[in-house]
């Protein structure tokens, strides 16, 4: 029996993964546990391991392609097994000749070998003869009913399985056999009959094909733009929505259709955050001002657990007491944010070195899953190319991300004079649903009593 | 109507059938004086006299063996068992006499006894003491099994297991006893046996669950709902007779069945159910019938590790979902 290579969940938050490469061909043997594929996640490219020993029997997702987790993308088997029943792929005719056989198997009797010979398929069998279609027999007995082929009906069971709701959603499309008017909602009968359009050309999405009102929306859409690609009409090009940059977008719009996203900013006076950095460079030592905003945020986050806080899964509150932040990365194509775990305890030269290291594994793709765990605060730090201020996008599910603008010498009135003194910006967006405004601004004023007298930090 | 437990529902039939005839008494392990180790049984001995409410030794074979000999004499015993495991003690009692008498004597002699007690996880009463035994009493013609889920039903099915006059094994679960429910006050409320009760009316698959099942079997349906997954629940109420028809309209209605008990899932009563409904219902089904049951594993003595091994909610809701393909 064949084994099942499917597109394995590699992460809690992964949904899809796009195959890089197969490091094998079809026909190669492979060990159980050496490495069979590369795949590239949302975060991540990861080598798979092959599940079992045995000869790659199929591949049915080429290099490229983006595939659902678990989806069975090839099989591994006995060499010469034939997967056509289970890949849907015609059956390969016979590669040798009948009269090859017993010489390239000596072992074997010629019993054996006769035995074998019927299951061959006949060279003259008709192009494209796929194999035997599996149909539950309820689905059988629906599609019988409303007298619909079979064969003209795609299966989304288990391995293409043909379910009752692909006989009704064929029924539905067809739009013939159903007695009646297909199933749809209320308003969706109106909206269709607004637009001028029929119904049972409608394919539904709701439970046994029951049309919604999204569906007319998106099948005016459909008629207004027509099967012409944009991309000719534009003359642009079209390139593929695909691993990071699909996640970014995914995620961005989420973030801003679940988060209640509100901004605060505050001027800094980092004369002393200047002089700390000066002190220990003096020493020879190095460390930037990210890092010490990474510190100082950690040590106010800590003094503000309600800062530290996420909306779980459940909707309900978690309150954290690790204090980890992420800091964003900018990448060629997009953006990563590796993870500072347990920043509060760690050294302002640990940080450096910490996030060093994280920034050089994110631009070598060598960032490992742990890399990218845990995070509950974002910095994101665009000072380096002259933004006094910027907002952010909060990095779900996270609920505050720190914007830091460039520190630029700034004039500033002090005791009633007028003094130049480097000032940064700092835009904290955080999630009104969990944070209140003056909870955040607590927060913030914190960071600014930290940053402009740095001994707090410890 | 009353709110009562279960264990008092219990309780009230004992006394209300030992008022109406007095060829009814019960017999058991520290029944009298203490009312039973679950209360089933408390105050009857003040009512009825140690004649009528008997302490017995330690010795499930003597005890039920007394029990088959007083019915045969024209007693209607009802036989109290601490623990439904013990009745392996006494197995060639039940499954070679009581279970084979009245055939052997050509249907002259009857044998009115009522053998109950509690089955079950919910204690952490470990291996010996947390089993789900029916099966085995479903195997051996000449037996009835009637396994109750809720306060009404225990009272209506007790009533008619104490009044036929057949050997009956009626399991109750040490997890119910506390559980509360409104029970007819008519002193003659009885449920017939091999009648299914529909927990839960649903469209797109049918849960066919026993005992403590039947409540997480709901608990389930609710979360599914929640995903569109629209559940029929039912509960068998006795495994035999076992009430096919009701099973088999409901899949021709859904499509899909998943059972779960709380006995091992290896050879249970569920394989019996999943083999009926292919027989009778095969054109019906878009999924094969799914079973959930205890794990292949002594009950343990922990309660995360007991919970771990029988089915739970969350078990149930991922058993549906696989069947709905979802």
């Amino acid at each position: 029996m064949a084994e099942k290579i499917i597109m394995p969940k590699q992460g809690l938050q992964m949904t899809e993964g796009t195959i890089i490469e197969w490091k094998k061909q079809v026909g190669d043997t492979v060990k159980e546990g050496e490495t069979l594929f590369e795949i590239e996640t949302d975060k991540l490219n990861i080598d798979i391991d092959a599940p079992a020993s045995g000869t790659l029997l199929a591949v049915l997702r080429k290099e490229g392609e983006t595939v659902p987790i678990t989806e069975i993308i090839g099989y591994i088997g006995e060499a010469g097994e034939d997967v056509s029943s289970l890949t849907g792929a015609p059956k390969n005719p016979p590669t040798e000749a009948p009269t090859e056989s017993p010489a390239e198997s000596p072992t074997e009797s010629p019993t054996e070998s006769m035995i074998e010979a019927p299951t061959e398929a006949p060279t003259e069998a008709p192009a494209g003869a796929s194999g035997r279609k599996f149909v539950t027999p309820r689905a059988r007995k629906t599609a019988e009913e409303k007298q619909l082929d079979l064969q003209k009906i795609t299966g989304t069971g288990p391995e293409g399985l043909v379910i009752e709701r692909d006989v009704l959603a064929a029924a539905v499309s067809a739009g013939s056999s159903a007695p009646g008017q297909p199933s749809a909602t209320p308003t969706a009968r109106k909206l269709a009959e607004r637009t001028g359009q029929d119904l049972a050309s409608i394919t539904g999405t709701g439970p046994r094909g029951k049309i919604y009102s999204a569906d007319i929306a998106a099948a005016a859409r459909q008629k207004t733009t027509g099967s012409y690609p944009e991309s000719a009409e534009y003359g642009a090009e079209e390139i593929p929505m695909r691993g990071m940059r699909k996640v970014i977008a995914e995620r961005m719009r989420s973030s801003l259709d679940e988060a209640a996203q509100a901004v605060h900013r505050m001027d800094i006076d980092m004369s002393e955050a200047v002089r700390l950095r000066a002190a220990f460079k003096a020493e020879g030592r190095a460390v930037s001002f990210n890092d010490i905003i990474v510190r100082a945020a950690a040590a106010a986050l800590k003094r503000h657990p309600r800062i530290n806080r996420q909306i779980g899964s459940n909707g309900n509150i978690l309150q954290f007491r690790d204090v980890n932040i992420g800091i964003a990365v900018a990448l060629d194509e997009g953006l990563i944010v590796p993870v500072i775990s347990h920043a509060d305890q760690r050294s302002l030269e640990d940080i450096h070195a910490e996030s060093k290291r994280l920034a050089a594994a994110a631009r070598s793709n060598t960032l490992q899953p742990e890399d990218l765990a845990g995070g509950r605060f974002t910095i994101s730090n665009l000072g380096m190319y002259g933004l006094d201020s910027f907002t952010a996008i909060i990095n779900r599910p996270e609920s505050c991300i720190l914007a830091v603008g460039s520190i630029t010498d700034r004039p500033v009135v002090i005791e009633k004079q007028l003094a130049v003194r480097p000032v940064c910006t700092l835009s904290l967006t955080y999630d009104h649903r969990l944070i209140d405004g003056a909870p955040a601004a607590e927060f913030l004023q914190t960071l600014r009593g930290i940053l402009q007298n740095p001994l707090l930090m410890i | 109507m009353s709110t009562k437990k279960y264990a008092v529902a219990i309780r009230d039939v004992l006394q209300q059938e030992m008022q109406r005839d007095e060829r009814v008494f019960v017999m058991g392990e520290d029944i009298a004086e203490q009312g039973g180790i679950f209360g089933c049984t408390r105050g009857l001995m003040e009512e009825f006299g140690k004649e009528r409410v008997r302490n017995t030794p330690i010795s499930e074979a003597g005890f039920i063996g007394a029990g088959v000999g007083a019915s045969l004499t024209g007693m209607r015993p009802v036989i109290e068992l601490m623990y439904m495991d013990f009745t392996y003690v006494a197995m060639d009692q039940i499954l070679n006499q009581a279970a084979k008498i009245r055939y052997m004597y050509g249907g002259k002699a009857t044998l009115p006894l009522v053998i109950r007690g509690q089955q079950g996880i919910g204690r952490g009463n470990a291996g010996t003491h947390s089993q789900s035994v029916e099966a085995f009493f479903t195997h051996i013609p000449g037996l009835k099994v009637a396994m109750p889920a809720t306060p009404a039903d225990a009272a209506g099915l007790l009533r008619t297991a104490i009044r036929d006059n057949n050997p009956i094994m009626f399991f109750e679960h040490k997890a119910l006893y506390a559980v509360s429910g409104e029970v007819p006050d008519d002193p003659d409320f009885s449920i017939p046996f091999g009648k299914a009760a529909i927990m839960r009316e649903g469209a797109d698959v049918t849960v066919i669950a026993t005992s403590l099942m039947v409540s997480r079997a709901l608990e389930a349906a609710e979360k599914l709902s929640g995903e569109g997954i629209d559940v029929e629940v039912i509960d068998p109420r006795t495994i035999l007779p076992m009430d096919m028809d009701t099973f088999v309209g409901s899949v021709k209605k859904t499509g899909r069945a998943l059972v779960v008990h709380e006995a091992h899932r290896t050879m249970g009563i569920g394989a019996e159910i999943a083999a009926e409904l292919t027989e009778k219902a095969f054109v019906y089904l878009d999924a094969p019938v799914a079973r959930l049951g205890a794990k292949a594993c002594t009950l343990p003595f922990s309660l995360v590790l007991e919970n771990a091994v029988v089915p739970g909610v969350d078990d149930i809701v991922e058993g549906v979902r696989k069947i709905c393909y979802r």
